[in-house]
């Protein structure tokens, strides 16, 4: 199951970049940081996948949306064909060194130091949100408001468009 | 090492964000002057605060606060230690200056509050993170910093902003997705995410390669953030397009914070600086020394060629760290804050001359020194020291920065360095040329010096240009010294913190 | 202590009025003048007190390594600080009537406390690092002061700058060797011997050459007759003849007291006394040409920092008493014959002697402060100026080489010659036509020629007075000066051969002059066209007005068809090199950076990426 979610991951993040469309582009890029967050939810990362779906894919593809909509440009940007050529040779040699990395490191795992609070097999979502991380708390309250009055402050435009007509 | 009882360093974090959140209320009564003031208080207070702080920390080393709510002690930590200060006061003058600048500037953009609220959003990231003392928590306050900056790079709303606002998420969105993969294979490893335990547990794991792996991931991260090359491309199309005040603060202190600081910390402090992290430092900074002055010489967009001019800028810094001597982290540190310095000012006042003439284009310019003292007198000076002429400030951050690399044995580089330099005052000859001297063009007859507080805040920073460098022992005394300390005592200094 | 920090305040309350007085509009100038008489009588007073305190320390961490803020009041500088304090006051009246309607005055007035506020600082200065700040933006003031005048000014300003600013530079290079011998920043309390090691001697030459070429010794002189022509005359008064000799002259004593042995005929105190005889001769032969009052007075100036230098160099103590006592009376009778000169300028627009004549009925006072001056100057007993020069020339003798006396001599008869010159033709001769209307100065102007010109009466009828006030405490502390003590004793007995014999010099002057007038149809302005025409003298004048002998002109000159070598042998090449391999490389560069910043998302990602990847291989490959 996680290799699949692992698959389609990678080839929405693939998928965002070549994608000629930015609305496109952007969406496929939401829906692969879901993809990431329900991979750091089945691993045991429970903070790591809040934040994820937080942040990642609520309020940046909120924000893409929102500027790619802004823009009002169909289509967006042509690409030339070399440079995604060029991108995806390098793209293709980093997953495979990726692959042996973490290959490597998977199978070479050092120990764990015992004891780090972090790790405990008890921890639900909000113990480890509450207690442990709560200084991320803070910060995730400063990047929902940074993120809310990106919004506002992009949308104010429209506003005064309305206004005026 | 002290241990505070207060919640002391939690107002850097916390009084932004309140302020950020009642600002948009205060901006439904009163639209320009109650947020002028209230947003101006809060930086100066942040300011004099940093300072007051700053003072216990040099007299007193470390400190470290543990925030309780209701008596209850809850899991937070800020560490304020000569590193963090330095980055802290960094960030409060330049906020300040900016601020102050944003009375007048700001009026033909609309919507203050909504402004000032993104702008105390991003000082409270920036000192999140500087303040923080975990892996994670730099990311999560990366990130805070980070989503500001994009709504305020599209500010202006035009399709460039726009643009320029989406190209740099998307690479940011990159960066935050390797840093976070290597916070994650740290964790993985380490079990642990704070600095301390981390340093600790690298040490004992004694995984080089795949350290090295994660310092690389890290590099090309917060590299992105620092605008490195080959990281540097979303830089030239965000500054520009932001308004100015944004402008200076980005290159001003967020790229130094986001990147050069959370580098600095991570390679110096918890992977410690090896041979091989030092010679990709060095490259890195003179490609990005040479990359960036080189494009910056052909630029016609005044904010574009001060964009690339801070890569260059930056790559003094990352060379300076790299030599890993004291003296050359000394130098890097020095450069921060005088990049910091004049790099802000020569923005703000871009946004002066855009604001008087309505263009950035440089071969449009002319003549504007007649009709801009002021502007123009900031500006040679800020040019001046980015060019590193004594006696400002930048001039002895390069030569401290040329002397490590001396000593360290580099000749190569340092005479590259010294090259690098030339480059840059030609660039800057330039723009002072265009801009300031040159035939007085007759369409900017009727330009005005520009307002009173954007004049205040240019003049301050260029005061500071050469304050700073004339008292540079001092500087360094206070300011510099305490911090290159914490970073050149390596790994041992979080040893020790943790009382190994 | 209270007094010390005084030290700090007679540094800072002139810069503080030179502030206010900058900040002035220069419409407001009743208000301007006010502060700058308010801030000259607050100096004066200071000036007073300091003196009166004689010894006082201040010492603040400065700069760290070795370099502090440190300042020491003794005898030698609490007089340089009085002298200049009363010059300031007397010049600030003056300058109220004569600098009224310049241009400039609100930046004269500005240089002018500023100058001040750095005298003190490096006369005060005990730390050479402190010292050469101060004594380095004397420089800058100076420069400012002389590109006030007109419109030729900042030409002669920038010469005295180079000039000024090399001997400073020397001076540099010779504190700098110091610290290398000695270790310390500090002013040397242990004399070095400049015999023990060339190093120590060429340290001494170069610092020498610092004071001396300050106060404007051969052949560094250059630039002071044209400053004459083209400063404003209360800059020429003030600063070129009073603080500049003053200071040059007080290094100069502190390097041959303090830092270095100069021992009684050594070889450095030979080529000190070689150097200011011949400073006396040239500078005096050149002196009688000239047809300017006031280039004839910068003429003169010179000639007499030569008797300064004759007197301390050679290392005797009644030499040094004396030329520390010439110095003093220098300032007062050329302080009093150059605003003398200004007072005739401002009435009649001109200083030229074939131009003026008959003044002696339309300005008085002008004329009996001008005479009295001048006769001091020559050295008639009993002014001041003969004193000081009967101990210079004592000085000499006692060093038993009879040739300096000579020199002196010499250069006494010159001075008589000239000065009647001078007064004859401004004062006497035919009178001007287009001048039959001129009255006396203000009050203003005269007041302050009054008061130097009773100040060289009273110095030279009572000399016991400033020696023993002024010249004698200076060497407390120094072995073998006090045995010598009573300077005076043979000052005030005019029937000594050395007197007689000047006495005699005056006359043969008078003679000169008379025979010279008498051959050039009695006409004042030409008398000295007879000597001009001497076989020998005539080509040297002529080499002499050809500039051959400045060195300015002859390094411009130098510097030209280095330039012109330079230009074609590296330059060109150099240039080539630059705009074909350094600029074109940068424009090809820049050009396919700039292609390659083409703004797709995708090549921008994929150079991170690739990055990345060689980061990754370098950092595996390195650890």
């Amino acid at each position: 199951m996680n290799i699949f979610l692992l698959c389609g991951l990678v080839c929405f993040s693939a998928l965002a970049i070549t994608m000629h469309n930015l609305l496109k582009s952007a969406i496929c890029l939401g829906v692969a940081s879901i993809f990431l967050a329900v991979l750091f939810f089945r691993m045991g990362a429970p903070y790591a996948g809040v934040f994820e779906v937080s942040i990642v894919a609520g309020l940046i593809t909120v924000l893409f949306i929102t500027t790619i909509v802004l823009t009002k440009r169909e289509g967006g940007v042509k690409e030339r064909k070399l440079t995604n050529i060029f991108f995806l040779l390098f793209f293709i040699i980093f997953i495979m060194i990726d692959f042996f990395v973490m290959k490597g490191f998977i199978g070479n795992l050092p120990n764990m130091p015992v004891g780090s609070p972090n790790l405990a097999e008890n921890n639900n979502f909000s113990k480890v949100l509450w207690q442990y991380r709560t200084l991320d708390l803070v910060g995730q309250i400063c990047a929902i408001f940074a993120g809310v009055f990106s919004v506002l402050a992009l949308f104010r435009a429209d506003k005064k468009e309305n206004n005026n007509e | 090492m002290t241990n505070g009882e207060g919640e002391l360093l939690f107002v850097f974090i916390v009084l932004p964000l309140v302020v950020a959140g009642i600002m948009p209320l205060i901006g439904k009564l009163s639209k320009k002057v109650v947020p002028d003031i209230l947003t101006n208080l809060t930086t100066f207070f942040l300011l004099a605060y940093s300072i007051i702080v700053g003072k216990q920390i040099i007299f007193s080393g470390i400190y470290t606060t543990k925030f309780s709510w209701f008596g209850e002690p809850m899991n937070i930590s800020l560490t304020l230690d000569g590193f963090s200060l330095l980055m802290l006061v960094t960030i409060s003058i330049v906020s300040f200056c900016v601020t102050l600048f944003s009375i007048d500037y700001m009026e033909h953009y609309g919507h203050k509050a909504n402004y000032y609220s993104l702008l105390l959003i991003m000082i409270a990231g920036m000192n999140g993170l500087v303040l923080s003392t975990d892996l994670f928590s730099i990311y999560v306050f990366l990130e805070v910093a980070a989503i500001a900056s994009y709504g305020l790079v599209a500010y202006g709303l035009g399709h460039n902003e726009l643009e320029a606002s989406f190209k740099y998420l998307m690479l940011s969105a990159v960066a935050s997705g390797f840093i976070v993969l290597g916070i994650s294979i740290i964790f993985a490893c380490t079990g642990s995410l704070t600095f301390s335990e981390v340093a600790i547990g690298i040490h004992l794991v004694n995984a080089k390669y795949l350290v090295g792996f994660c310092a690389a991931l890290f590099l090309m991260g917060f590299g992105l953030k620092a605008a490195l090359v080959p990281f540097h491309a979303w830089l030239p199309d965000a500054h520009p397009s932001a308004p100015a005040p944004i402008s200076a603060m980005l290159s001003g202190v967020l790229i130094k914070v986001s990147g050069a600081y959370a580098i600095i910390r991570i390679f110096l402090n918890v992977f410690g600086l090896t041979y091989a992290l030092s010679t990709v430092l060095m490259y890195l900074g003179l490609i990005s020394i040479f990359v960036g002055a080189i494009i910056a010489i052909g630029q016609n967009d005044m904010k574009r060629m001060l964009a690339y001019s801070s890569i260059s800028q930056i790559g003094y810094i990352f060379i300076g760290i790299g030599t890993g001597s004291p003296l050359g982290i000394l130098g890097g540190l020095f450069h921060i804050l005088n990049h910091a310095v004049f790099k802000s000012l020569l923005f703000l006042n871009s946004g002066a001359i855009e604001q008087a003439t309505g263009t950035r284009e440089l071969d449009k310019m002319g003549g504007l020194a007649k009709q801009m003292p002021l502007t123009a007198t900031t500006n040679a000076i800020g040019s001046l020291s980015v060019a590193g002429i004594p006696p400002f400030n930048g001039f002895w951050s390069k030569l401290l920065i040329i002397i490590a690399l001396v000593q360290t044995q580099h000749y190569a580089f340092a005479v590259l360095a010294v090259l690098g330099s030339v480059i840059t005052l030609w660039y800057y000859l330039i723009i002072q040329r265009n801009a300031f001297f040159g035939k007085p063009e007759e369409i900017w007859k009727n330009v005005k010096e520009a307002p009173f507080w954007m004049s205040c805040a240019t003049v301050i920073l260029a005061l500071l240009c050469i304050v700073i460098g004339v008292t540079f022992p001092f500087v360094i005394k206070t300011f510099l010294v305490p911090a290159t300390d914490i970073l050149a005592s390596g790994v041992s200094y979080l040893y020790n913190f943790l009382g190994y | 202590m209270a007094s010390s920090t005084t030290l700090l305040i007679s540094i800072l309350l002139p810069a503080v009025f030179a502030v206010i007085v900058f900040l002035i509009p220069s419409k407001l100038r009743a208000l301007r003048n006010a502060f700058s008489l308010i801030g000259a009588a607050i100096v004066l007073c200071l000036g007073f007190y300091l003196f009166g305190v004689k010894n006082a320390e201040l010492n603040i961490p400065w700069l760290g390594m070795d370099i502090n803020f440190d300042l020491r009041l003794y005898h030698l500088n609490s007089l340089i600080i009085m002298a200049v304090s009363v010059f300031l006051f007397l010049i600030t009246i003056y300058s109220f009537v004569k600098m009224k309607e310049h241009p400039r005055a609100r930046e004269y007035y500005t240089y002018l406390f500023l100058t001040v506020a750095f005298v003190n600082g490096a006369v005060l200065a005990n730390n050479f690092v402190l010292m050469v700040f101060f004594w380095e933006s004397l420089l800058v003031t100076l420069y400012g002061l002389i590109a006030i005048g007109n419109k030729e000014a900042y030409k002669t300003a920038l010469k005295s700058f180079i000039l000024v600013g090399f001997c400073d530079f020397c001076m540099i290079l010779g504190i700098g060797i110091l610290w290398y011998l000695t270790g310390s920043l500090n002013m040397p309390l242990a004399p070095l011997d400049p015999s023990s090691s060339g190093l120590a001697a060429v340290s001494c030459v170069l610092m020498l050459i610092g004071a001396l070429g300050k106060a404007g010794v051969m052949p560094f002189h250059t630039w002071i007759p044209d400053a004459s022509k083209d400063a404003p005359v209360t800059v020429m008064a003030f600063i070129i003849t009073v603080i500049d000799k003053m200071l040059g002259i007080y290094l100069f004593v502190r390097i041959s007291l303090d830092f270095f042995v100069i021992g009684m005929n050594s070889a450095l105190s030979m080529f000190l006394m070689i150097l200011g005889a011949l400073t006396i001769i040239f500078a005096l032969f050149m002196t009688f040409v000239q047809n300017n009052l006031k280039r004839m007075l910068a003429y003169q100036s010179i000639g007499e920092v030569g008797y300064m230098i004759l007197g301390i160099g050679s290392a005797t103590p009644v030499g040094i008493a004396g030329g520390i006592f010439y110095m003093l009376n220098q300032t007062l009778f050329k302080g009093g014959l150059f605003l003398s000169a200004g007072s005739i300028e401002h009435r009649t627009g001109t200083t030229d002697f074939d131009k003026l004549g008959g003044l002696r009925n339309k300005m008085p006072l002008t004329m009996i402060c001008f005479v009295i001056c001048a006769v001091a100057c020559c050295g008639l007993w009993p002014f001041n100026g003969f004193v000081s020069e009967e101990m210079v020339m004592h000085g000499a003798k006692e060093t038993g080489y009879i040739i300096f006396m000579i020199a002196a001599w010499i250069g006494t008869a010159l001075t008589a010659a000239s000065m009647l010159k001078a007064a004859h033709s401004i004062f006497w001769g035919k009178e001007n036509k287009e001048l039959s209307k001129i009255k006396e100065s203000e009050l203003l102007i005269t007041l302050p020629i009054i008061v130097l010109a009773l100040l060289c009466i009273v110095f030279g009828v009572h000399n016991y007075l400033p020696i023993v006030m002024f010249v004698e405490p200076i060497f407390y502390g120094y072995t073998g000066f006090l045995e010598h003590s009573g300077f005076t004793a043979h000052a005030l007995n005019f029937f000594n051969p050395v007197a007689i014999t000047s006495f005699v010099c005056i006359l043969l002057g008078v003679i000169v002059y008379l025979y010279g007038w008498s051959k050039n149809s009695k006409n004042a302005a030409s008398s000295s066209e007879s000597v001009r025409s001497f076989p020998v003298l005539k080509n040297i004048y002529n080499l002499a007005e050809a500039k051959i002998f400045d060195i300015y002109d002859q390094g411009l000159k130098f510097l030209k068809v280095l330039g012109y070598i330079l230009y074609y042998g590296v330059d060109r090449v150099i240039d080539f090199m630059y705009e074909k391999i350094i600029a074109g490389t940068v424009r090809v560069v820049g050009a396919i950076l700039r292609f390659a910043h083409n703004g797709y998302y995708a090549n921008y990602l994929a150079w991170c990426i690739g990055g990345l990847i060689i980061i990754v291989a370098v950092i595996s490959l390195l650890s």
